[in-house]
């Protein structure tokens, strides 16, 4: 498991918590709903911040919602708030419901969010030179499987997280044929098979993740980009492409019911203002999904050994 | 445009002939002239209307009008959902388990009551007690709306024969559009939560009660019918006393299937979400990868599903009286257990007797995995390279030095065509013409390979088929509806998901038909493979993605697998079926006139059971398109993968034109193979 780092993330939340003025509770009575997802980080990053809720006198209740079909309820108000949404897979519903006014942004999550393209550490072995980029012009052939042949194959995002992937190999010219996973369990499942059975892997991939550290994954070095990467063929190493440069960063940040503000004032104060590090949220997944901890036990444990980081945001907006 | 020339010149050639010329000469000419007109292999994308948008536009605005009804149902299901969560939460276990073993006993003596008790035993060991009880609640609402709606449609369409066809177009409809293509308009309309998924489980789960209460009532014995119309009863009572009584063991079947449908949807709840339910545990230990844990998760609603069908099974036949003593004393067993542990008895949610069991499951998925890597790859290359490679992209294409050793040439496109082409010869010269032009037919598509099939080939080839098997109505029919998809843009993805579930369901027919038949003749090979097929048809798919993954990769051979996993359960179930219910005089007589076993297998018992075999055909076809959306989770490209992006960008047209492409490509299968159906049960005078 990774260290934790506590300064870093209090001193971003005090940051944070400083501005705040207190507010109004509001309807206390109701509970407010929150959306769990459907992966470990998420329900980590909501059960704090419902907690924190908590403890500032309110209700809350935990509701089971898909993350691609969310929005429609939080535009209903069935769902009061989401609090882990990803750019780089964030459903197109979201920005319609935002257009329309009945879903607002809460503001960043404070989750530093890494993309790219990844392999399980054995790999290096038999893919040498690895993790330059240009390591992977040579053995192409090493990754080549039935489906791909002659190409080899990368393991992509599903389709309808977008194919950053397939514009890599593109971007660089690179002989690989980019497959997509078509579900997070498949890029799992790939990763868990490559692992165990130490067969070639090549795959786009994220932390924060529980596998990075389960499967040992290591990112390949791509060259750090700039917004001309993505528009201008000319930059970079490959003069006739755009993306031959790293993923931009990943944006993740919180959304909520546009009457939140209105309904629960310091509820919608500290849900803005609430900020989760990835120090903080990695080693909380490892204890759930390496350890087999219960959610609501690595939570309570962690809260009550951190209160300097998610007190201040609380009082902000209560006292 | 196809063989419309009224009357041929020479009467004597049989339909099946003139339309495979047709095809052949069509096939012939696209082959020709396509390096020439690029526009004869595929559609120009210039020719496509902005027909999703099109379709995007109408249904929001359909949807925004119907909008204020569809919430007051939505409120309205509500009710009886939270009655069956409540009374399901309440009950404390024990006595829930209690009241399941006495209605086995009263249902089925001993062998019930076990099989009750032992079920939802593992269910409170597996510590998704809670999690189990809010789909049981589902389930209790969905199924009872699919029966009356599944019961009623087909009461209707059997006693107004003229809405059969349309009937039966809406039934394939239900059945084929996949629901993750309605849910993003589902969700708009019923809003966030369970009584969405209870709404889909339903479309889902009415039609095979409908289509099974259709045969069931066109099979009543005609005598059985007179005698009632004689006595004097009136039309209800003759159906409600007479007809149905007389066909309950199909309607059982139909049941049966009904059950099995709602609870294989019962995931699709849980993607939406909006209730802690067993769907919902699956899809969390998919995406963590966790086989043993997702396995167990999913045998949970198998248990369900068998215990359900059992004691759903012992209506349909006679019943033995049990004593009702028992009854009173397992219920009054539970309450008096129940009261005298209340302080000490734990909470269902907090048993985890069987996580080791699934961590060991795990563990021997990856020892497995790890010692047979190379047979599995080896088992996966073959394939792809000798089967489903050339089936999609032709020999001309898959025939490659690090494929099959070698590079295919001209000369070898030659020599395949000359071999068909003797072939053809010989099978003219032996009287069946027919046979002889589809086998040149198959060499030109094994050359093309069907992902590139040129489109006029396609359609006049659909449609030729179908002037064969239903006349002329079905030719024009498939012609629209095929172009239809040409104009949306979506031919290229829709031939993709034609090769993948086509190659399924041929090998679903081969192995499907060949088990069916064995469980047909041996009671134990039946009892071996009733719980197998039950757990197929019921077991979330997903659960069976981990391993197929690890095993194979993600690709099309492991799309192939998974789809095969869950078509194949009709045509196992409906040929044996079909094989068992032959009328025991018809086999006595035979056997009296000294005809062999293996004689009355062939020339009895199979033509008897052809209706029933083609039907378990159909729903192989129309499941094996309903598991393509699925298989796209394993990441295929066809119009599974459409539907997932129109979800992700909440793209009702999108999702709605690759719905309905996929749905006319079952339609069309379907209608052809029950056009070949009826011709036969004509040929054979049923």
């Amino acid at each position: 498991m990774r260290k934790a780092y506590p300064g870093l993330a209090a001193a971003a939340v005090a940051a944070f918590a400083g501005g705040a003025s207190a507010a109004e509770l509001g309807a206390s009575g109701e509970p407010i709903k929150l959306a769990i997802n459907e992966w470990t980080g998420q329900h980590v990053t909501t059960r704090v911040a419902g907690e924190m809720l908590k403890a500032a006198g309110y209700e809350v209740e935990y509701v089971t919602a898909g993350m691609m079909n969310q929005f429609q309820a939080i535009a209903d108000g069935d769902i009061h708030a989401t609090l882990e949404i990803w750019s780089s897979n964030v459903s197109d519903e979201y920005a319609k419901k935002v257009a329309e006014g009945t879903v607002v942004e809460l503001g960043d999550l404070g989750l530093d969010a890494k993309e790219g393209i990844a392999y399980p550490a054995h790999v290096a072995d038999l893919c040498p030179g690895l993790p330059d980029w240009k390591a992977l012009k040579d053995c192409a052939q090493v990754f080549a499987t039935a489906d791909t042949i002659p190409l080899g194959r990368l393991v992509d995002y599903p389709a309808d997280w977008g194919t950053p992937g397939a514009d890599r190999m593109a971007g660089f010219d690179l002989p690989f044929k980019a497959v997509p996973a078509g579900s997070e369990g498949a890029l799992i499942a790939e990763l868990r098979a490559s692992s165990e059975r130490k067969s070639p892997l090549l795959i786009t991939f994220w932390q924060p993740h529980w596998a990075m550290s389960a499967y040992d994954v290591k990112f390949v070095d791509l060259p750090v980009g700039n917004e001309e990467c993505f528009n201008d063929p000319a930059w970079g190493v490959n003069p006739d492409a755009t993306h031959d440069c790293d993923f931009a960063p990943s944006r993740i940040f919180k959304g909520g019911w546009a009457g939140l503000e209105e309904k629960w004032p310091a509820a919608y104060q500290i849900l803005t203002n609430y900020q989760l590090s990835v120090e903080d949220q990695q080693p909380m997944m490892g204890a759930i999904d390496v350890d087999g901890g219960s959610v609501e036990d690595v939570v309570a444990a962690w809260m009550s050994q951190n209160e300097d980081k998610w007190r201040p945001v609380v009082d902000a907006a209560t006292k | 445009m196809t063989a419309a020339h009224g009357r041929p010149a020479r009467a004597m050639a049989a339909p099946g002939v003139r339309a495979a010329l047709v095809a052949l000469l069509a096939g012939a000419l696209c082959l020709a002239l396509a390096p020439r007109f690029a526009w004869l292999g595929q559609w120009p994308d210039a020719w496509t209307l902005p027909l999703t948008q099109w379709a995007g536009t109408a249904v929001t605005w359909l949807l925004e009008a119907i909008k204020p009804l569809a919430r007051e149902f939505s409120a309205l299901m509500r009710h009886p959902m939270d009655w069956a969560n409540l009374a399901l939460h309440a009950t404390p276990w024990p006595i829930t388990i209690g009241v399941t073993a006495a209605l086995g006993w009263y249902l089925g003596g001993f062998a019930m009551a076990a099989l009750g008790a032992v079920g939802l035993g593992f269910v409170v060991a597996s510590g998704y007690w809670t999690e189990s009880m809010n789909t049981l609640a589902l389930v209790a609402v969905s199924v009872p709306l699919a029966l009356v709606v599944g019961g009623a449609i087909g009461i209707l369409a059997n006693e107004m024969p003229r809405l059969k066809p349309p009937v039966q177009a809406l039934l394939d409809v239900m059945q084929t559009v996949p629901t993750f293509a309605y849910l993003t308009p589902l969700m708009l309309l019923f809003g966030f939560g369970p009584v969405v998924g209870l709404i889909a489980s339903a479309i889902y789960a009415a039609p095979p009660m409908a289509r099974n209460v259709l045969l069931a009532l066109e099979r009543v014995d005609p005598e059985i019918r007179e005698a009632a119309v004689m006595s004097g009863a009136t039309r209800a009572q003759q159906l409600f006393q007479v007809e149905i009584p007389s066909g309950a063991s199909q309607i059982m079947v139909g049941v049966n299937q009904c059950l099995m449908a709602a609870l294989s949807m019962v995931i699709i709840a849980a993607v939406i979400g909006g209730f802690n339910d067993i769907g919902w545990e699956v899809l969390l230990t998919m995406r963590k990868a966790q086989f043993g844990q997702s396995l167990l998760a999913g045998l949970v609603i198998v248990v369900f599903a068998v215990v359900i069908d059992r004691y759903s099974g012992t209506l349909a036949g006679e019943r033995r009286r049990h004593d009702r003593r028992v009854v009173y004393l397992l219920l009054a067993l539970s309450v008096v257990l129940t009261a005298l542990f209340w302080s000490s008895l734990a909470d269902a949610a907090t048993f985890h007797v069987l996580t080791p069991v699934a961590e060991a499951v795990d563990r021997s998925l990856t020892a497995f995995t790890i010692a047979n890597g190379a047979t599995l790859d080896a088992i996966k290359n073959n394939a792809m390279f000798f089967g489903l490679l050339p089936l999609r992209i032709g020999l001309d294409q898959a025939v490659l030095p690090f494929t099959w050793g070698f590079a295919w040439t001209g000369t070898m496109s030659w020599a395949l065509f000359a071999v068909a082409a003797v072939l053809c010869l010989l099978l003219i010269w032996r009287g069946r013409p027919a046979a002889g032009l589809m086998a040149m037919i198959a060499a030109g598509m094994l050359e093309t390979g069907i992902a590139d099939l040129p489109w006029p080939f396609v359609l006049i080839g659909t449609a030729a088929l179908g002037w064969v098997a239903a006349g002329w109505r079905l030719a024009l029919l498939s012609l629209v509806l095929l172009s239809s998809i040409l104009l949306s843009g979506l031919f290229g993805r829709a031939l993709m998901s034609l090769y993948l579930s086509g190659a399924a369901v041929f090998a679903c027919a081969l192995v499907g038909g060949a088990v069916g038949w064995l469980a047909a003749v041996s009671p134990l090979a039946w009892r071996l493979v009733r719980p197998l097929c039950d757990m197929l048809q019921t077991i979330p798919l997903f659960v069976f993605l981990i391993p197929v993954l690890m095993f194979f990769q993600i690709g099309e051979f492991s799309a192939f697998l998974a789809i095969c996993a869950y078509a194949v359960v009709p045509m196992i179930r409906y040929t044996r079926h079909g094989l068992v219910s032959t009328p025991p005089d018809l086999i006595e007589a035979a056997a009296a006139s000294g005809a062999t076993d293996a004689q009355i297998m062939r020339d009895i018992r199979v033509p008897y059971a052809a209706p029933t075999i083609l039907l378990g055909l159909n729903q192989t076809i129309l499941y094996a398109f309903a598991m393509l959306v699925i298989a796209a989770l394993i990441g295929t490209t066809g119009l599974g993968q459409s539907i997932y992006l129109a979800l992700g960008q909440a793209d009702v047209g999108l999702g709605v034109s690759a719905g309905a492409a996929m749905a006319i490509l079952a339609l069309l299968a379907d209608r052809i193979v029950q056009g070949f159906a009826a011709e036969r049960r004509r040929a054979l005078g049923l």
